[in-house]
């Protein structure tokens, strides 16, 4: 069962796994594998309580010795952990010298030893004890031979509990425990609980709390792949029916969501409460997405935009005055971003999340929070919750658009024809697989584009080297001729993002410069487009749309793109080298 | 029987424009596609154990159906590269059946009733019914309870009885499909071989979809039967009678008429001033502008109507832009589909993703490939191939 749970979760890491099991003595059973394959190995273990761990390798390389759950010198605890101990390496020496046995480089390595320092009888009071002595961050499962309870303790990295019927689960995420129950408390940064089959108590900062649990909407149908060969193929073919509900949500409800609200509260406090400009911050494709973002707001709101990197954005000086800040990530949990929105709220300004994780940390760092309401992705390539996130985007910036009521309306019929538009270029899937078959040939590509197609180029890239490997970078058209140009040759495809708005001219002149110098170019236009077609040597064709939109059917063709290129090439899409779905680390 | 194969592979070559982005099996009727309705009378008889052979746009029916979780079943899809017939489609899945099972095509439309009694019937047998145009299909004779001929579209009509396609078979069949490619054929091997095949015979729902005009008639077969629900909004002044089902977060605005039995999907925004008259089925997201008459027709997801627009007894395929005065009304035609000549009453046939400008009027019997173009005030009659452009 715990193997189950815990493929469940490879998309946080999958390059070792374990499971600890205890009755009156610990099994434990691990190795540098993914779970499909630990499955075939392990042998049968009995217990009333048990732990199991999927990592994706911070401190010490992937090897079994590393591989959670740790064990103390008697092996009668078992430790899993999500998160680094920052000053493990100060705990190993001191534990060391007091005579503990170590086994693993890992950090996490420490937590088992202090506790068995620290334990009079009492696993509780022993667990509490070693989080004192521990800096950083972590997320914690423990338990002890004899003991049929777990003990858990939740700092930075997220936890939830399931909730059971005379049964109780504790994991890093929903999708994990969904087959046994939909009832899910998730616990606050500082808590710490003990949980048996038959009871919960969470404690915070020393005294008894109760946390609310939630119903989860999502079906564990929703988190598997019905038929399709990888989830990722999966999450891009929803994206028609993900843009149709945001629509839905945003359009014409009776009554207004919460969402709503906190759509128009947002868009309210740039027209009416002063806000002079707006600050984005996120990080990987949720970048790109706010980069995007900056063109919709300035174009329909007219305020400055400021995009960010999350994890720079940490590290330097800002004069924030009547800035809204707007945090993009679909995990709500991603490090880097939580560490500025933190920031930003410590010096008061006003921080909006788009998030897609219901109750995740992010929706409760922020002021304000919308959901994008995608559905989980398990595909560690963002696809579905990206344009989610174009949905929301949109919405915002409509809803208080200064521009006139002409061409607002125009922009609403734009909105509600993108999910057939959408569907289109999906149906248009084997034009794209042959693309994908000319650039699996080549190492190196280069994404270009202008205005808003910029940022579209840059996801193009991104998506292609995270699945594919395929060294992929992203620019802007204007900057090749500033330096990459000497990368250019007969080995070095080009992929050309044309929209028609007033780019357009000069995305034709940067598409000669290229051709000039013998880089073979790939464009994406209009299925009309004859002077591209005749410029470019091979044309993805998509459906004509306002520029505005372009970003969406645009992003969907490279998404297919990169999919089918990995696929020729053999990756595993789903779980790429060397990624995680939800960085929790920084 | 505990277990089904559904054979879903199919194009249905002959339902273009509708089947060129989706398979057959995935034609909506009254909000459901097809396979659904199967999935559901096999659940509603307590057979959840699905196997789904697919092939062509198989991501239509995985996105749509995905592992059958929602509708209380177990689906388990195998791939037919290559869509030889039913037999061969029916050898995939041979290493996933158990012992019994039954067989069924994925594009007729059945009701719970139609197999109540059959899914408890052994090996080998098959389902017939009773049409009043049995030279399209094969046709059976019996004779004491077992099939004793089978005639595949014969020349004359003797008897009225025809195969639906649905059998219960044992893993014995694989044994008699050897080489053949069609399941009748396989039947007749196994006649002529000695082997009794159990005839059964159902009244219910069993109705078969070949052209595009039939969309029509099954989408009135089952609207006569849908259960009235309101999910959306009807302003003052919007008047609703009848069978009709308005999806979540639909508006009826003022002034607009509906009389059922009429679906309308979810987010749809339809007037003011807009009259939907009997049977008229509407997918998601659908904007029907002031002062437009829709009339026996079927409308899929994503579609825009303009205003002062007429469409009577048409089908419009998802995500059309209609501009306004579009008019579409209905007439007695010879429609020509492959080699065939077929006289019909039907009204505009338009595919997926066309685009019209505004005062296009479409005579009666056209069909409009998928991702064309109308410029405005053009007149469109006959057949239009998929990405058509007409100035």
């Amino acid at each position: 069962m715990l193997l189950d749970c815990l493929k469940r979760l490879e998309y946080r890491g999958y390059d070792s796994c374990g499971v600890a099991v205890a009755l009156d003595s610990v099994g434990m059973y691990k190795d540098s594998v993914r779970v499909e394959a630990l499955k075939k190995t392990i042998p049968e273990m009995k217990g009333l309580v048990g732990v199991g761990h999927t990592r994706w390798a911070t401190h010490g390389e992937p090897s079994r010795v590393n591989a959670h759950p740790h064990l103390d010198c008697s092996g009668s605890i078992a430790v899993v952990h999500n998160g680094v101990v920052t000053n493990y390496r100060r705990l190993r020496h001191q534990l060391s010298s007091e005579g503990h046995n170590f086994v693993s480089e890992t950090d996490t390595e420490v937590i088992p030893h202090l506790i068995e320092k620290y334990y009079e009888g009492d696993l509780e009071e022993a667990v509490r004890a070693a989080l004192n002595d521990i800096e950083g961050s972590y997320a914690i499962i423990a338990l002890k031979a004899g003991e049929p309870k777990l003990v858990i303790a939740r700092k930075d990295s997220p936890l939830i509990i399931g909730v059971g019927d005379r049964e109780n689960f504790v994991a890093s995420d929903v999708p994990a425990i969904l087959d046994y129950t939909g009832r899910v408390i998730y616990l606050e940064d500082d808590d710490f609980g003990v949980i048996t089959a038959n009871s919960i108590k969470i404690c915070h900062n020393g005294t008894e709390v109760t946390r609310e649990g939630q119903q989860v909407h999502w079906s564990v149908e929703e988190a598997q792949r019905g038929g399709y060969e990888h989830f990722m193929l999966k999450e891009i073919h929803e994206q028609p029916r993900v843009i149709r509900q945001t629509l839905g949500e945003y359009t014409q409800s009776a009554d207004p969501l919460e969402d709503l609200e906190a759509m128009r509260d947002a868009s309210a406090m740039v027209k009416n409460q002063g806000v002079e400009s707006v600050l984005m911050l996120a990080c990987g494709t949720s970048y790109n997405a706010a980069l995007i973002g900056k063109y919709i707001i300035e174009e329909l709101l007219r305020v400055p935009v400021v995009v960010e990197v999350a994890s720079e954005f940490n590290y330097y000086r800002h004069t924030l005055s009547r800035t809204l800040a707007v945090a993009l990530t679909q995990s709500g949990e991603t490090a880097d971003t939580l560490k500025a929105m933190k920031k930003l709220r410590e010096v008061g300004c006003r921080v909006v999340a788009i998030t897609n994780v219901v109750g995740s940390t992010a929706s409760r760092i922020a002021n304000q929070t919308i959901y994008t309401k995608a559905g989980p992705e398990i595909s560690v390539a963002a696809t579905k919750t990206f344009i989610a996130q174009l949905m929301v985007l949109y919405w915002l910036a409509i809803s208080y658009s200064k521009t006139d009521a002409r061409k607002l309306a125009n922009l609403l019929m734009g909105l509600r024809q993108l999910p057939s538009k959408v569907q289109q270029v999906l149906d248009s899937d084997d034009q794209i697989k042959e693309h994908a078959l000319f650039l699996s040939r080549y190492k190196n590509a280069f994404f270009i584009g202008r205005g808003i197609s910029f940022p579209v180029a840059l996801e193009g890239a991104l998506k292609l080297k995270e699945i594919s490997y395929i060294h992929a970078e992203g620019y802007a058209a204007g900057e090749m001729k500033h330096g990459p140009f000497s990368l250019l040759g007969r080995d070095a495809p080009v992929i050309a993002v044309v929209a028609k708005d007033n780019t357009y001219d000069t995305m034709l002149t940067n598409i000669r410069e290229v051709k000039a110098r013998k880089s073979p170019l790939l464009a994406l236009a209009e299925e009309d487009d004859e002077a591209i077609a005749e410029l470019a040597d091979s044309v993805i064709s998509l459906p004509g749309i306002d520029a505005l939109f372009s970003p969406v059917i645009n992003v969907v063709a490279l998404q297919l793109l990169a999919y089918h290129t990995a696929k020729k090439l053999d990756c595993p899409i789903d779980y790429p080298r060397n990624l995680a779905k939800s960085v929790t680390v920084e | 029987m505990r277990q089904a194969v559904i054979l879903a592979a199919g194009e249905g070559q002959r339902l273009r424009p509708f089947t060129v982005n989706k398979p057959k099996g995935m034609l909506f009727i009254a909000g459901k596609p097809i396979l659904q309705y199967v999935i559901e009378a096999l659940a509603q008889n307590g057979v959840r154990d699905i196997v789904m052979v697919v092939g062509y746009k198989r991501e239509q029916i995985f996105d749509c159906l995905g592992s059958g979780e929602q509708f209380g079943v177990d689906i388990v899809y195998i791939n037919q590269e290559k869509q030889l017939g039913t037999a061969h489609a029916l050898t995939q899945v041979q290493s996933v059946v158990g012992d019994e099972f039954l067989v069924l095509p994925g594009d007729n439309l059945i009701e719970a009733g139609t197999i109540a009694d059959f899914v408890n019937v052994g090996p080998s047998a098959m389902l017939l019914k009773e049409v009043d145009n049995p030279l399209r299909y094969g046709v059976i004779t019996i004779e004491d309870g077992l099939v004793k001929q089978i005639e595949e579209k014969p020349e004359e009509i003797t008897v009225n009885t025809i195969n639906t396609g649905i059998y219960a078979f044992s893993r014995d069949i694989f044994q008699f499909i050897g080489t053949e490619l069609n399941l009748p054929d396989v039947i007749q091997k196994m006649l002529a071989q000695g082997c009794a095949v159990g005839a059964f015979e159902t009244e219910d729902t069993w109705l078969d979809i070949v052209y595009p005009w039939d969309i029509l008639s099954l989408n009135n077969a089952v609207l006569r039967h849908i259960q009235p629900t309101l999910e959306g909004t009807i302003e003052a002044g919007g008047f609703v009678r009848g069978l009709v089902v308005v999806g979540k977060d639909s508006v009826i605005r003022s002034g607009s008429y509906i009389v059922g039995p009429v679906i309308i999907g979810s987010n749809c925004d339809i007037g003011p001033g807009v009259s939907i008259m009997p049977s008229t089925s509407i997918g998601d997201n659908v904007l029907i502008s002031p002062f437009t008459e829709v009339r026996n027709s079927a409308i899929g997801a994503d579609v825009t109507i303009g205003p002062g627009s007429i469409v009577q007894d048409s089908v419009i395929d998802e995500g059309c832009t209609l501009g306004g005065h579009f008019t579409a009304c209905s007439g007695e035609v010879e429609v020509r589909v492959n080699d065939a000549y077929h006289g019909v009453n039907v009204g505009a046939m338009i595919g997926a993703g066309c685009s019209l400008g505004y005062n296009v009027v479409a005579q009666p019997g056209v069909i409009v490939g998928c991702y064309s173009q109308v410029q405005a005030s053009k007149v469109i009659h006959g057949k239009l191939p998929d990405r058509s452009t007409v100035f």
